[in-house]
């Protein structure tokens, strides 16, 4: 069952958590361990990336605990998780640290400011190149209208918001024929968390 | 102690939330910490995603990020736990039985319905951002900007991000 040792996993997990700056990136886990080392099979990752993408909670940790648990059964997937998120959370408490107690004060305020609004263009672009690879068909766009209007500019519960339109959605997608499923470009490197 | 139940308890079904890449929890998340439960301030919610942003690793890490300014170490740890460790577990074990599951036509139906949805809520999840963080010609400049340099993808984002940041600083300041 175990294809690498746990402290070699830890040691490649941390590099590509550490490496994956601006967001964890899929890709980064790709190049690691399916170009660079073979440890992984190109359509196993698939796989790993599918079930990371379906399931709820954040899709990083995600497809490093289907990796790792692939690699090493349950110590590999613990491990991966705690080796792709403790390194990062540790840097970030330093920031949020320095941030919160003023040291970000005067000018280094406006450069938050600049950064956030740098940030926003980023998720945009994200966001519109998932739409258009992902959304096809009048009844996909209107289901994503609404919950979009109904979670941003109405600051609905999202809670509610998801019951009733994944019911919503269902109903339609049952009702007509499937569309062509964009599935080869249903990747989404950037857009992971 | 309720304080950090309560914490815990946020995150945790949040992190059930988080479909379709982390940006589809943020307006649910803002709405919990900033409106509800007042955790921290819009301000401080946009800035802590920025910062997770920069940070390696998951960008939901803006959970221990909320933690942390509600409750210090412990908040940050406990907001952490609540939103990797569940989805981690059922990662693990969905990922087991995947193989014989992907199969099966309802799982392709519910993928297909769900995938709209998703998509909704991370746009919803920009215009969370957006509302706080411009609200100026300038940072929308800067959004615009950067949304250009990240389209031409010459640019890896994080540096885009710094360089934008740094030139509204510099103009700014």
């Amino acid at each position: 069952m175990r294809r690498v040792s746990l402290l070699r996993l830890i040691a490649v997990f941390v590099w590509t958590g550490l490496s994956s700056l601006g967001g964890g990136r899929s890709a980064y886990f790709h190049d690691a361990l399916v170009r660079r080392r073979a440890w992984i099979r190109h359509d196993e990752f698939v796989q790993d990336f599918t079930v990371s993408q379906v399931l709820p909670g954040p899709n990083f940790s995600n497809l490093a605990v289907a990796l790792g648990y692939r690699l090493a059964g349950i110590p590999g997937g613990v491990w991966g998780l705690l080796a792709i998120v403790l390194p990062g959370a540790l840097i970030l408490v330093g920031a949020a640290r320095l941030y919160l107690h003023g040291a970000f004060g005067g000018s280094a305020t406006l450069l938050m400011q600049s950064l956030s609004a740098a940030v926003v263009g980023l998720v945009l672009v994200t966001t519109l190149r998932i739409v258009r690879a992902s959304l096809r068909g009048g009844r996909g766009i209107l289901v994503a209208a609404i919950t979009f209007l109904a979670v941003g500019p109405l600051r609905l519960p999202t809670v509610g918001v998801v019951l009733v339109m994944a019911a919503v959605s269902l109903a339609l997608h049952r009702a007509a024929p499937a569309p062509p499923a964009p599935r080869a470009e249903r990747g989404n490197p950037e857009g992971t968390c | 102690m309720a304080e950090l139940a309560l914490l815990t308890w946020t995150f945790l079904w949040l992190s059930l939330l988080c479909v379709g890449g982390g940006l589809g929890v943020i307006p649910e998340m803002e709405r919990q910490s900033v409106a509800i439960h007042g955790w921290l301030t819009a301000r401080e919610f946009v800035d802590g995603y920025t910062l997770s942003q920069l940070t390696p690793g998951p960008n939901m890490l803006i959970a221990v990020f909320v933690g942390y300014r509600a409750h210090g170490v412990l908040g940050g740890l406990l907001a952490g736990l609540a939103m990797f460790l569940p989805t981690s577990v059922l990662a693990m074990v969905v990922s087991h039985h995947w193989q014989q599951w992907r199969t099966r036509r309802w799982a392709a139906t519910a993928e297909r319905a769900l995938i709209p949805v998703g998509v909704g809520l991370m746009a919803g999840g920009v215009y969370t951002l957006a509302r706080t963080a411009i609200h100026d010609a300038p940072t929308l400049a800067l959004a615009v900007l950067t949304a250009l340099a990240v389209i031409s993808d010459r640019v890896p984002p994080v540096l885009a991000i710094l360089a934008a940041g740094t030139l509204g600083w510099l103009l700014t300041r």
